[in-house]
């Protein structure tokens, strides 16, 4: 076919520039492979990339110049080099240029695109394997042209299956695209920052994806449509016609007649880029309503920008949507998130109010009968995440625009529970935080806006975006924490799930644990999520936050008092709290731990502070985080001494007699675990000592707690949804339950002593000119970073302690200028190297305490 | 028991090697984390009698180091009123899984036998001891007739 086409359409060969720029493969082996992707056009001309070494995420930026016809097939195949072998498909997928083409009314400039990559797997299914980033520039063909040529082609292949085939594999795959906005300066730069445009989540459209068979029909109709619709203007009649897909030549003479009107159109004045009701704009080309699956409600119209997107217009509301409109399930209600009185008027004034879900989100409630729900469960199918985590389910809305349900705590979600979190995205170019876009200065630059607080900014607002780059505190962007940003995150997702109404929680001082015990756990948990209405016995404050403020101080403070036995200070010298494995002396124990994990995850939700902190692997568990041998150091320092020891020294002929096995003692008994099967029987040496340590660390942080753990979590997460914390690591997570405290700079430095340097040295000097300049929550980091905790002893810092008692905060002089510090928290020691100056200081405190997983602490 | 094939192996050990300051050890076979023996010091003061020791093994071991308690009263500046005695050797700081328990008891011994006033764990003895030593030597003689055990058969 592609001979036939070519032959007869030799004029239409087109210069298309294809930039291949980076790929997200699935981890499925042990080596890592050697990427590099083969572009073929028409099963011809095939270029090649260079290999990247040894990647999941290869960067290869390489940019192609390729001739194309409008109808040309592109197939991308990703392979693994390989040096000895025939190199492996990796994935593949093919484009067909004409149906972008249709989509973008024959202009691919900046146009990225996302390919899923498919591949066969071993039982002969196709399996989305990864997914390639390509952007297509540099193609602008008048689509009325085209359309006559399309329907000379269609004309001279009736008879011909091929064609269908074709289109069919293009439609059957996942592939999003988007305008990347850059060259858009001139209406860019007319426009105030502060007027919300659709930003490029908007642009995004989905041509077709594999999980969405029934939208397949839809998507075909919508990129044909387009085009069609401009004839439309001219020639509604034929309207049947064409969303049947078949073009008579008649049409196209027509089409091909209406190249002025269309001309027109792209050639706008600029401000027509932000679709709106003005009645001065009607040059640009009205439409009928789309006849595809359902028609438009009365009253509403579709139109086109001068890009040829299609966008909807409201006549009864005169207002203006990216997004077709949908009626919306049974037993949702609509709700906007919007906090800013002064901006809800602006937008309304744009008439923008709906549509644009970065400014005015739309947030589902779960219904009251969960079985009234009006999204539709969505398939099953692989998209190399694997499962969702229990509880959740994968939905679409009548507008087939995903979303997730968790059935354990009634909430909901746009944000795909697997990937929450995870801020550096695999393309590097997530979707933005709530009520920000991306726009371009007039030469070209990015800058963000937020609408949340009218303000705008060249910083990428993602967290992992632009690596390299110098934040504010001059550390590289990926070692900034923007703690407030994950914070707003969490907050957002808790307003979003809020429940109406209040719930009343009666309690008496003197029996305030078994109170508030019976009282939240009789109710369903999601209800905790109400506005909680607190009351102290025969002392009648409205609570207006205060009283349960002092609820949540008071209770957590009598809950993990380790009198209880329920949990216990992680060792003698550190008061931070962990699980107590003695706690089955109360039969009960594990209700209570599910009481308690409701507890906290109420504290979290509704902002509160409790009055002790856990211990910093107890936070990561809740993070689902991997635990280190690192960790034990914090609540066992001889044990991780010993497991340091056995690691570092030759441990065959030093009579050590280890085997596979491992006792401990909890009140009096002593528990034998054996580490693996047949463990007693298997000695450990100097060749399996590596496995020995790995389950030693993963024993030595559960044994006796598991089960304990486990309730707690389950009860944390019937009312909030644990992957709602995936945005922050462990010492985020304390800040966020234990609050800031005031940290009072001049006790810490009157209980400060020094090593090596002294009161006047000049670093010290720095050093405390650091502390008091910076904020609050970066003293409570450098605080964490050097005393494993963000709290200070109730008696201030003289009452500091560490491994051997009463230690002070302690700066002592180590190392070269070019080293980091690095902190001992067992000591409240900083190593602080002698810096050359206090802008040096500053830069490499800020990298330590920023960044303490990787190196640092020691 | 993970510990209890280390610990057999290490009493069979301290048997035969028949060390002559630490003797008649006691062990319940069914409970291997508590030994029991004999110190006898060569050195004076305390070469006039014999002190019992009591050796208690965590369940965790080697991984952490045992504990030692005289249950013999003793004057000596490094060895308080309790029993408890600072050794450095089984110390969180320098504990190795590696350091075998009659290394710890050789180590007891030599501290029993010369005192270590630096370290003590009665300022009051280590000041004597360290001022005045025929005062220190009379009392701790004494001490040792009046509390110590029977030396065995030498």
């Amino acid at each position: 076919m592609a001979e036939n086409v070519n032959g007869r359409n030799n004029h239409l060969y087109h210069q298309l520039n294809v930039s291949i720029e980076s790929a997200s493969l699935r981890n499925n082996g042990i080596f890592k492979p050697n990427p590099y992707v083969e572009l073929s056009i028409d099963n011809k001309s095939t270029r090649k990339t260079d290999f990247v070494k040894h990647t999941y995420l290869p960067k290869w930026e390489d940019d192609f110049t390729v001739l194309v016809t409008p109808n040309s097939e592109l197939v991308f195949r990703v392979l693994d080099h390989s040096s000895f072998l025939k190199d492996a498909v990796l994935g593949e997928r093919s484009v067909s240029l004409g149906e972008v083409l249709q989509h973008y009314n024959g202009r691919c400039d900046n146009l990225e695109l996302i390919l899923d990559l498919m591949v066969n797997n071993k039982y002969n299914n196709r399996s989305k394997s990864g997914e390639l980033v390509a952007v297509l520039n540099g193609l602008n063909i008048d689509m009325t042209q085209h359309g006559a040529a399309e329907a000379t082609l269609a004309e001279s292949n009736s008879g011909n299956g091929n064609r269908g085939t074709n289109t069919s594999r293009v439609l059957s795959g996942g592939i999003r695209s988007r305008m990347r906005l850059r060259g858009n300066t001139s209406s860019t730069s007319e426009g105030s920052p502060y007027i919300p445009a659709p930003s490029t989540r908007d642009v995004r459209v989905l041509l077709a994806s594999d999980n969405q068979v029934g939208n397949e029909s839809r998507s075909l109709g919508t990129s044909n449509s387009i085009a069609n619709q401009r004839m439309n203007a001219v020639h509604p009649s034929s309207n049947t016609a064409l969303q049947n897909g078949i073009v008579s030549p008649a049409i196209s003479a027509v089409a091909s007649g209406s190249t002025s009107q269309s001309q027109i159109a792209t050639n706008g004045p600029s401000a027509a880029q932000l679709p709106s009701t003005n009645p001065n704009e009607q040059q640009i080309v009205s439409a009928q309503p789309a006849t595809d699956d359902e028609p438009l409600p009365a009253g509403w119209e579709i139109r086109f920008d001068q890009f040829g997107r299609r966008y909807y217009v409201d006549h009864n509301t005169r207002s203006t949507y990216w997004e077709k409109p949908t009626p919306l399930p049974q037993g949702f209600n609509r709700m906007f998130v919007l906090h800013n009185p002064e901006y809800t008027s602006l937008i309304t004034i744009l008439g923008l109010q709906h549509g644009n879900d970065q400014i005015g989100n739309q947030r589902f409630l779960y219904p009251q009968q969960a079985q009234a729900s009006g999204g539709v469960a969505a398939t099953e199918e692989d998209d190399g995440l694997g499962q969702l985590p229990d509880g959740w389910e994968k939905r679409l809305q009548p507008d087939n625009r995903v979303y997730f349900v968790n059935h354990k705590n009634r909430t909901t979600q746009w944000e795909d529970p697997r990937t929450q979190g995870q801020e550096v995205s695999l393309m590097n170019e997530g979707p933005l935080p709530p009520g920000w876009e991306v726009r371009y200065t007039a030469s070209g630059e990015r800058f963000f806006v937020d609408h949340n607080t009218k303000k705008t900014t060249f910083e990428d607002p993602r967290p992992g975006a632009q690596k390299g780059l110098k934040g504010v505190y001059g550390v590289p962007r990926a070692y900034e924490r923007s703690f407030r940003w994950k914070l707003s995150q969490f907050r957002y997702l808790c307003q979003s799930n809020a429940l109406p109404s209040h719930i009343k929680i009666t309690v008496t001082r003197q029996t305030l644990f078994e109170d508030s015990y019976h009282q939240i756990m009789r109710l369903p948990a999601y209800e905790l999520r109400r506005r909680l209405y607190i009351i102290f016995r025969g002392e009648e404050g409205l609570d207006y936050g205060g009283v349960s403020r002092e609820w949540f101080f008071l209770l957590s403070h009598e809950v993990l008092n380790p009198m209880y036995c329920l949990f216990e200070y992680a060792n003698k010298n550190n008061y931070s709290l962990q699980i107590n494995p003695a706690s089955y002396v109360n039969p009960d124990h594990l209700q209570y731990f599910k009481f308690i994990g409701r507890f906290i995850a109420m504290a979290l939700y509704h902002g509160r502070f409790i009055y002790s902190g856990f211990t910093m692997p107890f936070y990561k568990r809740m993070l689902n985080k991997k635990l280190t041998t690192k960790d034990i150091e914090t609540i066992d320092p001889e044990f991780y001494n010993s497991l340091v020891w056995v690691k570092d020294n030759n441990i065959d002929d030093c009579g050590l007699e280890l085997w596979f096995s491992v006792d401990f003692e909890v009140l009096g008994q002593i528990i034998h675990h054996e580490l693996k099967e047949d463990g007693d029987k298997e000695r450990v040496t100097e060749e399996n000592k590596e496995e020995y340590i790995g389950l030693m660390t993963e024993w030595r942080m559960s044994r006796g707690i598991e089960q304990q753990t486990k309730t707690f979590l389950e009860g944390f997460n019937e009312v909030v949804p644990l992957e709602w914390l995936k945005y922050f690591d462990e010492r985020e997570l304390e800040l966020m339950l234990c609050g800031m405290q005031e940290i009072d700079v001049d006790d810490w430095q009157r209980n400060t002593i020094y090593r090596h340097y002294n009161r006047n040295s000049k670093q010290i000097v720095w050093f405390w000119q650091f502390v008091r300049e910076t904020d609050n929550e970066k003293r409570a980091r450098l605080l964490q970073f050097v005393t494993g905790t963000c709290r200070v002893p109730v008696g201030g810092f003289a009452e500091l302690m560490g491994s051997n008692g009463a230690q002070r905060y302690c700066i002592e002089k180590v190392g070269k200028d070019t080293w980091l510090p690095r902190s001992h928290t067992c000591f409240n020691r900083l190593d602080l190297p002698p810096y050359k100056s206090y802008d040096q200081l500053v830069e490499k405190l800020n990298y330590a305490i920023e960044e303490t997983e990787g190196f640092g602490q020691e | 028991m993970t510990s209890t094939r280390r610990l057999q192996k290490e009493l069979a050990d301290l048997r035969s090697s028949d060390l002559k300051s630490f003797k008649d050890i006691q062990v319940d076979e069914a409970n291997l984390l508590v030994w029991n023996g004999l110190i006898i010091p060569e050195n004076p003061p305390y070469n006039k009698g014999a002190f019992r020791i009591e050796i208690n093994f965590p369940a965790e071991y080697p991984f952490k180091p045992p504990k030692i308690c005289f249950k013999t009263k003793i004057y000596h500046p490094n060895i308080d009123e309790k029993g408890q005695v600072c050794l450095p050797i089984i110390s969180a700081e320098n504990w190795k899984p590696a350091t075998k328990t009659d290394q710890v008891i050789q180590a007891l011994i030599a501290l029993v036998n010369d005192p270590e006033p630096e370290h003590p764990l009665r300022a009051d003895l280590a000041e004597e001891f360290q001022k005045d030593r025929k005062k220190f030597f009379k009392t701790a003689e004494d001490f040792t007739r009046k509390h110590s055990e029977k030396r065995p058969n030498e």
